[in-house]
């Protein structure tokens, strides 16, 4: 048994380079229970980076409003999409004969975001280092990381759910779709709310100020 | 009772929240209030950079009220030209706003001739007076003496419609004695003229800008249908200026891209370094709109101001487009003006004309101004130690004058501080610069440290074999990654 430090590491950088063989064990092989700490760790890790990104970044790379600097909302920007991605990603796979479960869908989107986070984190030191010209560097590796990113977010969707490449495809422009019409109803949801609790405190003003 | 009482208490509020208001608004250390554009696009207060000092109309300079003032300008020897075009006249002033002689006709074959209505007017270094006479459609020259040099009649040329209707209403001469016509219903540019008086060519128009509904719906409507919409036609100018290079500096129309520096080709050269486009106010309400540009004015150093229509603000650019000043605006105050027509300098001082009131308003530096158009001037004239002084006097009245920091740390990265450099270029937003001084300081710092970086890189690598070497030796388990996968 290999001690668990070592595994937390370990294991998903071996996933990322070898993302077939590594969602195949996530799925079918690995404790669960495992899989969820090393997701949660890396969840964490992405919102440390990007609260660090706005904050730590290089004057060459990122000119960043001080004002609109808000830890919390940093958070949001991470933990709503993956969640929005999982919700989503589950709803449509169910009604689509996909094998995967929810925490196996979690699971492997939390995985498929290492790059972001091997890639980027050590990045957020080096902008600082240098100068205009050579900040196309650091675009480019930004890039690598996304797309390295969207290639594990498609295996690791084919494997989970057991699709072709072409089903993947469409259940990822699908899912896409779905988290767009979420963000609406989320929208229209708190709107009508904000409706609501605005219609009932006019409501008590004016008892209030009938009196 | 109780709703009086509440009133009262409303009143007494309301009174309150005003007076809060009030409080919290920044003033200046002279009381004056003015503003200016941060990097992030927000309104920062700054101190006053002019002041108005003197309000003259035709009674008080003692040449008769004028009445409808079109244009004016001034001279290299500070003579004030103003075309009072209600009454077909141009009266001259001195520097001290009094009147030296007034010129109401001039002489052509012998008949003495007015104008109608004239709407522009110029003169060139050598004193000659050239007037747009628009009601006459012709351009007037004079000489010095006020004697007749040529009239320039509606031109006819292959590049112009039978149709063409000659309305001139400003007029710039350049050093080679060409000169160039705004004229109203024109959007060909402006009319050039050769020094003989005929028409050689168009300069400069406007690109053709519209909106893209409008674009959709004459795609989708018959021909007959678009023969009756409004064509889109480029923007007509609204007014000129020259500079002593010769470049042309105009104002259009258009919500933006509305300032032009024009060469000899027409094309438009104006630098854009500035955190904005130099086109006026840049945060307005939607219902009044971006400025309308009617007047520039060019000054030296490449300094020039426009002069917003709308709202009455006069805003002045360095070379580069940094937004510099701002002062003016509509009201009865002194200061502020009902209808303005056009700016002109008078060396330093700045002179706006009001239409309607027919007056002129005198406006005067104030300390900050003035440090900062000498730091301005001393920057332009590559005299980095005076302008970085005067850059720092200048931050010291107003710390929001952001591009002012780039001033100092571009005299500090030629002094070799790189590091202070980087901290002003930063503070300035100034990438580039930032950039510059960052590599310098880099090389500096990786110069001074190389020894230091590349043993301990050397020891590093050692470190790293020998701790291979004696793993191998203990034959010490380096199991692979993939014995280790748990089932």
């Amino acid at each position: 048994m290999p001690s668990l430090s070592r595994e937390l590491y370990k294991y998903p950088l071996y996933l990322i380079f070898h993302p077939f063989n590594g969602f195949w064990e996530l799925k079918y092989e690995r404790s669960r229970k495992l899989n969820l700490i090393i997701s949660f760790s890396i969840l964490f890790l992405l919102i440390v980076m990007k609260i660090t990104q706005t904050q730590y970044s290089g004057f060459v790379v990122r000119i960043v409003y001080p004002d609109s600097i808000n830890s919390f909302m940093e958070c949001l920007y991470v933990v709503v999409p993956v969640l929005f991605w999982c919700i989503a990603n589950w709803s449509l796979t169910t009604l689509m004969d996909g094998e995967g479960k929810f925490v196996d869908i979690f699971t492997s989107t939390c995985f498929a975001l290492v790059p972001l986070l091997i890639i980027q984190l050590p990045w957020i030191g080096l902008s600082n280092l240098i100068s205009l010209e050579e900040a196309s560097f650091y675009h480019f590796f930004n890039s690598v990381s996304v797309m390295w990113c969207a290639y594990l977010l498609f295996v690791g969707n084919m494997t989970v759910q057991q699709y072709s490449p072409s089903k993947t495809i469409g259940t990822i422009l699908l899912t896409v779709a779905a988290m767009a019409f979420m963000a609406f109803l989320c929208l229209l949801f708190f709107s009508l709310i904000q409706q609501m609790v605005a219609f009932v405190q006019v409501i008590h003003q004016e008892i209030v100020l009938r009196r | 009772m109780k709703i009086q009482k509440k009133l009262s208490l409303l009143l007494a509020l309301s009174f309150l929240l005003g007076l809060s208001a009030g409080g919290n608004k920044v003033m200046a250390a002279d009381g004056a209030e003015s503003y200016n554009y941060s990097y992030w696009g927000l309104t920062t207060a700054a101190p006053a950079a002019y002041q108005a000092n003197g309000l003259w109309n035709g009674e008080s300079t003692g040449a008769g009220a004028f009445k409808e003032p079109g244009d004016f300008h001034v001279t290299g020897d500070k003579q004030i030209y103003v075309l009072d075009s209600g009454h077909n006249r141009i009266v001259v002033l001195d520097e001290k706003l009094q009147p030296v002689q007034t010129i109401r006709s001039f002489a052509r074959d012998g008949k003495e001739e007015t104008f109608n209505n004239p709407q522009g007017l110029f003169v060139t270094d050598s004193k000659e007076l050239v007037v747009a006479d628009t009601g006459n459609k012709r351009i007037v020259q004079l000489d010095r003496n006020n004697k007749l040099v040529k009239v320039i009649d509606a031109p006819k040329s292959d590049l112009l419609s039978e149709k063409f209707d000659f309305q001139p209403v400003r007029v710039v001469v350049d050093k080679a004695q060409r000169i160039y016509v705004m004229s109203a219903g024109v959007y060909d540019g402006f009319m050039e003229f050769s020094p003989d008086g005929t028409f050689t060519s168009f300069v400069g128009a406007n690109r053709v800008s519209f909106n893209p509904t409008d674009y959709l719906w004459k795609m989708l409507s018959t021909k007959a249908q678009r023969s009756q919409m409004v064509m889109f036609t480029p923007t007509e100018f609204t007014n000129l200026d020259i500079d002593q290079e010769g470049f042309i500096y105009a104002t259009n129309g258009q919500d933006s891209g509305n300032v032009k520096k024009l060469n000899a080709q027409g094309n438009d050269i104006l630098r854009r370094n500035g955190y904005f486009a130099p086109e006026g106010d840049i945060r307005y309400m939607s219902a009044t709109g971006p400025s309308r540009l009617i007047d520039i004015d060019v000054g030296d150093s490449e300094m020039y101001s426009i002069l917003d229509g709308k709202r009455g603000r006069v805003f002045t650019y360095d070379g580069d487009g940094h937004l510099l000043y701002v002062f003016g605006g509509l009201g009865n105050q002194m200061g502020q003006f009902n209808t303005p027509v056009a700016i002109e300098r008078l060396g330093d001082e700045f002179l706006v004309l009001d239409k309607a009131l027919g007056e002129i308003t005198v406006f005067e530096t104030t300390e900050y101004g003035r440090t900062l158009n000498e730091a301005v001037r001393a920057y332009y004239n590559g005299d980095e130690n005076k302008a970085y002084e005067l850059y720092q006097e200048t931050i010291s009245m107003n710390a929001n004058l952001e591009f002012a920091y780039a001033g100092i740390g571009k005299a500090l990265l030629r002094q070799g501080d790189y590091r202070e450099a980087m901290k002003y270029f930063k503070k300035s937003m100034d990438q580039k610069g930032y950039s510059k001084a960052f590599l310098l300081y880099r090389k500096e710092v990786l110069r001074e440290y190389f020894p230091g970086i590349m043993t301990g890189m050397v020891l590093l690598i050692i470190c790293w074999f020998g701790v291979g070497k004696y793993r191998k030796r203990r034959g010490g388990k380096k199991v692979a990654f993939i014995k280790q996968r748990a089932v």
